[in-house]
């Protein structure tokens, strides 16, 4: 199977390893991410304001491009291009002057046809979760992983349609199919602050100690994720700020994909473990349970 | 403390918040449940719940609170409004008319050279879109 | 006999003129009567000094051209952009590396960038202008640097951007941090340059330093000329 993957920025330049495990465990599962020929940044954050679409432009333009490449799917992981992709999708399908204006000022007739896909929907869909045990089943030894969705991916539940927007399964099925023993926590869907690392890092500072801790006091081994801007987050403040003396000991923040990976028995070079600040290598292949 | 109850904002300003947003602040019951969700209560000046009080109110210092920067746009608040007001496309109208005015807070020179070169391009793609102008 | 010569008409800055039908844009200006005494450059469609951007009545879209490479045609209303200032970073090009981490630290607000197209819409040479800046964002490097190999760095683009980025500078960084750091170095050059530091061609020169004029003549006469 192949399908037209859009990476976006951030996973072509720093979450490298996102995008590389990305294609390799999916590749490994006999799905071929066919990365589209042009594209350019899906303008990421999704615009709020109603009275104007030059925030949509990017977006759309890229979703009308996909629809030309046949499939009728577009695979993104990174949760800022789902969010984007997957509602201007949804403005073009459902608000009238958006279609028409979006379409005028790009000189496109699209009509919102393209189906934006995550990498764990096509895994749930066209693998099957019980097929991906069969295949990796048992691998991660019980590895205690808390599975942490951020806000882009689950909000808003009516247009992104990612499950429960509160407790949303999808990456748990995963880490389950896979051997692991998923760790529910009540801050899964919290925002970790975001770009306000740039603005009010203490904000970030604090989300952060808020969703570790509440997924350590669960007995979580290692965080998963999906969004690099939330891992990095996750994974920078801990290497930054928290300090080592209260008790706090640091918890590997890795992608969803790179654990696929280890669980697949993909080469580790491949997968971009070396490029996270918390090491999670000695975690991986050490003592898992 | 005391709020001025006269409705002081002007007709433009409180007709643009709802033009850009779409959403009728008059709606809010004052419930609190969005100011209890909020990812940035610990750095606000003013809880959501009191942004749209004073957008109610006409209050025009609504445009200069802080609450409306450190927003992270989690959209936790519009999930949880059991009125089904989208209240971050609010705090994004009180964003969007500062910042077509050229107020802004995010200074490209007050980001540290450290982070522009490790932060992942999306954060400051996003900061950029939403903090400056 | 003279062959009958069609004039146009064409409105430069607002004001009518009539010029004859054939003439570049800045020797239509000429003939106008007009003088350029600064920055008209090198009239060969290279330096970028003449962009010139104009409508036609009925319209309403912009077009743009090099003034020294484009024709007059009938109901041209046309300006030239003075200069339009640009944000240049500093940098000494043998210590930057040749990554994402170097073109933001230089020119941050390419990631504002809105996907509007504006700038590849304006450009003369035809450039996928855009597109090089999303390569830019990315830290594709020797995208940006073959995407923008034809900029001559006429600074329409940079005009229209809502962003205010300055997409020609970061283009040129983007060419110069590949060709000094990532471009494959010519070995054939590096050989000779060696060659040279040995001494390998000092007899030669010394030899022809001695030589009197008279006998350089007849080298010089006597050279290989190619057919």
């Amino acid at each position: 199977m192949r399908i037209p993957y859009f990476p976006g920025c951030t996973l072509y330049a720093r979450a490298r390893g996102l995008d590389n495990s990305t294609r390799a465990a999916l590749a490994a599962l006999g799905i071929e991410l066919a990365e589209l020929p042009q594209w350019t940044c899906c303008g990421t954050v999704f615009p709020l304001a109603q009275d104007n679409y030059i925030g949509m432009v990017a977006a759309a333009r890229i979703l009308a491009n996909a629809a030309k490449a046949g499939d009728g799917r577009l695979v993104t992981v990174c949760s800022f291009c789902y969010h984007v992709l997957k509602r201007v999708n949804y403005a073009v399908k459902n608000n009238q002057e958006a279609k028409d204006k979006l379409n005028n000022y790009l000189e496109e007739s699209y009509a919102g046809e393209t189906r934006i896909v995550h990498p764990l929907e096509l895994i749930r869909d066209e693998i099957g979760f019980a097929s991906l045990q069969s295949k990796a089943g048992g691998k991660l030894r019980g590895l205690k992983a808390a599975c942490y969705y951020g806000c882009m991916l689950v909000r808003p539940a009516a247009e992104l349609a990612f499950g429960d927007p509160d407790n949303p399964t999808i990456m748990e099925e995963m880490v389950d199919a896979l051997g692991g023993e998923p760790v529910d926590f009540s801050w899964k869907t919290k925002c970790c602050g975001s770009y306000q690392l740039l603005n009010a890092s203490d904000l970030v500072v604090e989300r952060v100690r808020d969703i570790l801790s509440a997924a350590a006091a669960r007995g979580a081994q290692a965080i998963v994720t999906s969004c690099p801007l939330c891992q990095f987050n996750l994974d920078w403040v801990q290497e930054k700020f928290v300090p080592k003396t209260n008790g706090f000991s640091k918890i590997p923040v890795l992608y969803f994909t790179q654990l696929l990976g280890a669980a697949l028995e993909l080469p580790a070079d491949n997968l971009g473990l070396d490029q996270h600040y918390v090491d999670p290598r000695p975690l991986l292949s050490g003592g898992c349970s | 403390m005391a709020t001025n109850l006269s409705f002081q904002m002007s007709k433009e300003i409180s007709g643009r918040i709802r033009e850009i947003s779409g959403q009728n602040p008059y709606l809010c019951i004052q419930c609190g449940t969005c100011s209890a969700s909020c990812t940035g209560i610990g750095k606000m000046d003013f809880l959501p719940r009191q942004v749209i009080r004073k957008i109610q109110l006409g209050d025009p210092g609504v445009l200069q609170c802080r609450s409306i920067w450190v927003c992270t746009a989690c959209l936790t608040c519009t999930a949880r409004c059991p009125r089904g007001i989208d209240i971050a496309r609010l705090m994004e109208a009180l964003r969007t008319i500062n910042l077509r005015k050229g107020n802004e807070i995010l200074v490209l020179e007050k980001i540290s050279l450290d982070l522009i070169k490790e932060i992942p391009q999306m954060a400051l793609t996003s900061g950029f879109r939403k903090l400056s102008a | 006999m003279a062959e009958e010569k069609e004039m146009v008409n064409i409105y430069i800055m607002g004001k009518h003129y009539q010029v004859p039908y054939g003439l570049t844009i800045m020797k239509a200006m000429e003939y106008a009567g007009y003088r350029f005494i600064r920055g008209c450059g090198c009239r060969g469609g290279f330096c970028g000094a003449c962009g010139t951007v104009y409508r036609k009545p009925g319209d309403f879209r912009l077009k743009v051209g090099l003034a020294c490479q484009t024709v007059v045609e009938d109901g041209m209303h046309l300006t030239q952009i003075p200069f339009y200032p640009a944000n240049k970073a500093t940098y000494n090009l043998e210590e930057v590396t040749p990554t994402l981490g170097t073109l933001l630290q230089h020119y941050p607000e390419t990631t504002r960038c809105l996907g509007c197209n504006a700038c590849t819409r304006i450009c003369p040479q035809e450039l996928e202008v855009m597109h090089y800046i999303a390569a830019a964002q990315r830290g594709d490097i020797e995208k940006l640097a073959n995407m923008s190999f034809d900029c001559i760095m006429c600074g329409l683009c940079a005009s229209r951007c809502p962003a205010e980025i300055v997409q020609y500078n970061v283009a040129i960084l983007g060419r110069r941090l590949y060709g000094r750091h990532i471009a494959l170095r010519a070995g054939h050059l590096a050989k000779r340059v060696e060659e040279i530091k040995a001494g390998k061609f000092d007899a030669e020169i010394n030899r022809l330093m001695q030589m009197s004029k008279a006998e350089l003549q007849k080298l010089y006469d006597a050279r290989d000329i190619e057919p």
